[in-house]
């Protein structure tokens, strides 16, 4: 018989208080013992000698470990729970990939060192950029984009770069549906380019009577993600993508749902002209509490003379650094890009291979229609039919009680799960968007659709002020977030 | 397929309780036309994990490396010792698997951490505030020249010659699609003359970009430039790629800096030939709210205890979309743990020392140059620039170095181009001992 105060697994257990390390109440203690010239610096340099000290407190080796595995105690990781954040593809990560990124071949190279003494690295760089080129059906790549928001912006430098070299710099509209992520915009805004927001139609899905409509002569773009952020894919895809090249405008993909299609669907088949891949989400990065990312670009025909540098190329045998080319859009980082991450994304696609691919799509679709199929009856669906993979729900059916969306968020933390994306895609008012993916077991989301059947119970049965209450049970109630903007406060003061 | 948990039993299980009667049932709504036949993409078959071992360490071995080679390379990238706690911390799974922080209750680890963070880059680059974080130092160096142009309403950015030239042709790239003017100053050779940069400031330039130390490792005094922003009433922007330094000469606060942005990587953060690494972003209080990127700020929960959250939100995409003031989402999260994981460990002094360390090996190495070779003579932190007879006694060297497994440098027109084929940028780290010192030196002879 299972305890039923463990019943949904969790966030329970030993807490630890932990002060910061700046509280910590005694002198730093001797220096580590460093290598290297323990001589003396010039005497011209001796005259900028730093007058006021750093003030960096300084931890023995124990305490410094004791310290931050406190501090990792407190936090909700992969590792440590299930992690239904739609739109940002919580799955787990192979430990075998963090394993042969930190070989010391891969780990310890300098990125100006000669190419001859680091073709080992080029080749599987070159070989991811092959893999993406293939799994998207947009065979030109840079890995350069450090992230997703990053490659929207590298994407839409190019379609300008593209649109400036056919003589058509009139071309500044980008539409965007509502339905976007909000980076989409705020990339647009960053390359010189006007948004223009589409409204979805009723179904979530783009309407082609309004996308006709903003289409003319200064369309330098649609910016769409499909699926969409409301889990749905755009079926129309063909005639929308027909629509935008009529126009004499091109299509930026968001590739940041790929988990939904690899293996099954390409976007570059689709008609898409530029995709970014959040490669750390569909191909396992850890996400590391917030990053690091990789943004890669994939591209067609059209759009591959305005790839960034430096570029990754194959000549003969050898592997080379392209630093200069002359209708690359240039560069847009410092190096060739966030490395570690991308060979990460080959050891994954490595692990699949061409036999297994499909089945990331194919069981984070599965789950994701699972997970609405048991829930459907208890909580509002804002938008009928298949869902891809993420599920979108509302609080519709809760607000009668007092109940919304926030609360019921807080609640999953109680019985042991992150909660789900809140308040997105705005489209919906109360948005919950859930995103199993495919490395969740049957058993994990029983139980995550079990809690989430309870805090319905929970609502029906008016048990508002508990739910209002909650989280009670981490080491930290609910925080002040608007004392927090209004008087910030971002450095410790002693 | 070990990574995926669901058996056959669970699938058929799954798709019978909807009525499902297979997988691609599912797959419905994506037109037939587009739908590709299982296992049909010209991939290479699935390796086991035996094998993706050996298949990257066979790649790996392909590569020399910092732990079987002697590296003098610089230019943004820097070889520093790692201590092993740092990613023994950062593999944590509660670390290394946890998104970024939007539910504050359960990521308090993580807020924590960023909070550290932000306390010792302001310290150490003697600022007012932190972010945490940027990708890296040339797109913070970029994102600095945009915020100037917020906090000024101006938009002439002024970039200083002698900073690094991978962060200025990023920064000319990200303004060159928006309205104002983007300036260069040729400083000539490797010349720390700031009276041309300050000769080219005028009533509308929202900044002035400066690298300190800079490219070539010069360290000058920037008080007449702070003076001329002042009158002009500009932004003083302060780059670097070497942070450590700040543990031993004046910080660029000090200098009367309004934006400090950089590398972080030398703060246990290993090369990864050219990334992840980590950008850094500190400035003035009263600039705060246009700072870019995800902070973490100080607050209290519901039972008055202290924690922490993510905050000033209202500059950020997801809320103001086209008028977000920028469009970064992720950040590098887990280099700001490394960071703060680094900092704390080495402390004030072992910092010190680092950077103590890195200086003195230059000293060393300069002082040792026989005439043949040459290096500028003022103030240097940990890295300068050689000069050779012509191209071929420096490629010679390069080529008797690397047969003695020393990467002695980065041919200085491979990072800017235009500049003369016969320097060589170098630098040192802790990293470098006595006797690598003397092996570079030795290997000079050929470049007689």
């Amino acid at each position: 018989m299972i305890n039923p105060d463990y019943k949904y697994s969790g966030t329970c257990g030993i807490q630890h208080e932990e002060p910061l390390l700046f509280e910590h109440a005694h002198d730093a203690p001797e220096a580590l013992n460093m290598p290297g010239v323990d001589g003396d610096i010039s005497p011209e340099l001796a005259a900028f000698a730093r007058k006021r000290p750093t003030n960096i407190p300084g931890l023995s080796e124990p305490e410094t470990v004791r310290h931050f595995v406190r501090l990792s105690q407190w936090n909700h990781g992969i590792e440590t729970g299930f992690y239904p954040l739609g739109s940002c593809t919580m799955k787990y990560n192979p430990r075998v990939n963090e394993q042969v990124v930190r070989l010391p071949g891969l780990a310890h190279i300098h990125p100006d060192q000669p190419e001859e003494s680091v073709q080992g690295a080029l080749e599987l760089l070159y070989e991811l950029q092959q893999w993406l080129g293939e799994i998207s059906g947009l065979p030109h790549v840079t890995l350069q984009p450090a992230a997703g928001a990053h490659g929207e912006l590298v994407g839409l430098m190019m379609i300008r770069a593209c649109l400036d070299a056919r003589g058509e710099s009139n071309r500044r509209k980008v539409l965007v549906p509502d339905s976007a992520h909000g980076t989409n915009p705020a990339s647009a805004a960053l390359c010189g380019m006007q948004t223009v927001e589409l409204k979805s139609g009723a179904d979530g899905r783009i309407d082609l009577d309004e996308l006709k409509a903003h289409l003319d002569g200064d369309t330098a773009a649609l910016m769409m993600t499909n699926p969409n952020t409301a889990g749905a894919f755009e079926s129309d895809i063909r005639e929308i993508c027909q629509l935008v090249h009529d126009a004499g405008g091109l299509v930026y993909g968001d590739g940041a749902n790929l988990n939904a299609l690899v293996g099954v669907a390409r976007p570059g088949d689709m008609g898409i002209d530029c995709l970014h891949i959040n490669v750390h989400k569909t191909f396992s990065t850890p996400h590391g509490g917030g990053g690091p990312g990789g943004g890669p670009v994939v591209v067609n025909e059209t759009l591959a003379p305005y790839l960034p540098v430096p570029r990754i190329e194959k000549q003969g045998s050898q592997y080379k650094l392209i630093h200069h080319d002359q209708q690359s859009i240039g560069p847009v980082l410092g190096s060739a890009g966030q490395i570690g991450v991308m060979l990460r994304a080959n050891a994954y696609i490595s692990a699949f291979g061409r036999e297994h691919l499909h089945k990331i799509a194919e069981d984070a679709v599965l789950n994701a229609n699972y997970v609405l199929h048991r829930l459907k009856e208890r909580y509002h669906v804002p938008f009928e039919g298949l869902c891809k993979h993420e599920c979108l729900l509302t609080d519709e059916y809760q607000n009668s009680h007092g109940v919304k969306t926030l609360d019921i968020a807080k609640r999953l933390i109680d019985l042991g799960f992150h909660p789900m994306t809140v308040y997105f895609p705005l489209i919906v008012h109360g948005a919950m968007l859930i995103e199993p993916t495919e490395t969740e077991s049957r058993e994990t989301l029983d139980a995550f659709c079990d809690a989430m059947l309870e805090i319905a119970d929970q609502c029906e049965a008016g048990e508002t002020e508990m739910l209002h209450d909650a989280p009670v049970k981490p080491f930290r109630r609910r925080l002040d977030e608007t004392q927090a903007a209004r008087k910030p406060v971002l450095v410790w003061q002693e | 397929m070990r990574f995926l948990p669901h058996t056959d039993t669970d699938r058929s299980a799954m798709l019978e309780a909807m009525g499902a009667s297979s997988i691609r049932d599912l797959f419905a709504d994506i037109p037939a036309e587009f739908q590709l036949e299982r296992g049909s993409l010209g991939l290479e078959p699935a390796l086991s994990e035996a094998a993706i071992v050996r298949k990257f360490t066979r790649a790996s071995e392909k590569n020399r490396n910092a732990t079987n080679s002697r590296y003098f390379l610089g230019g943004g990238t820097y070889h520093h010792f790692v201590p092993a706690v740092v990613d023994y911390v950062i593999s944590r799974g509660e670390f290394l698997t946890a998104y970024t922080p939007y539910q504050p209750e359960i990521s308090q680890g993580t807020l924590q951490a960023l909070f550290e963070f932000q306390t010792m880059i302001a310290r150490l680059t003697g600022m007012d505030v932190s972010n945490a974080s940027m990708y890296e130092a040339a797109t913070a160096t970029a994102e600095a020249a945009l915020m100037a142009r917020r906090v000024t309403r101006k938009s002439r950015v002024v970039m200083a010659g002698s900073v690094n030239p991978r962060y200025r042709s990023v920064t000319a790239n990200y303004l060159s699609r928006l309205e104002g003017e983007y300036t260069e100053v040729d400083m000539g050779g490797f010349g720390t003359d700031l009276s041309k940069v300050i000769a080219a400031i005028d009533e509308t330039t929202a900044c002035v970009i400066v690298q300190y130390p800079d490219f070539y490792g010069s360290v000058y005094d920037l008080a007449p430039l702070r003076a001329a922003c002042d009158a002009a009433k500009c932004l003083m922007v302060v780059a670097f790629s070497d942070i450590s330094a700040f543990a031993l000469i004046e910080s660029p606060g000090a200098m009367g800096a309004d934006i400090a942005v950089g590398s972080g990587q030398a703060l246990g953060i290993p090369m990864g030939f050219g990334g992840p690494h980590l950008g850094l972003f500190a400035c003035k209080q009263k600039h705060l709210r246009q700072m870019p990127g995800r902070v973490c700020g100080l607050t209290t929960d519901v039972n008055g205890k202290r924690g922490f959250v993510l905050t000033l939100s209202t500059r950020e995409q997801h809320i103001r979309r086209e008028k977000a003031t920028s469009n970064i989402c992720s950040n590098q999260g887990l280099m700001c743990t490394a960071a703060a994981t680094y900092m704390t460990l080495m402390g004030e002094a072992g910092l010190e020392k680092v950077a103590r360390h890195s200086a003195a090996a230059l000293q060393m190495l300069v002082t040792k140059l026989p005439a043949h070779v040459t290096a500028p003579l003022d103030a240097r932190y940990n890295e300068t620039v050689l000069s050779f007879s012509d191209q071929a006694a420096r490629d010679r060297f390069l080529a008797t170095a690397r047969s003695e497994d020393i990467f002695a440098g980065i041919p200085l027109e491979q990072i800017e181009p235009g500049a003369g084929a016969n320097h060589l940028l170098v630098a040192t780290t802790e990293m470098v001992e006595e006797s690598d010192i003397a092996d570079f030196i030795a290997a000079l002879e050929v470049a007689k």
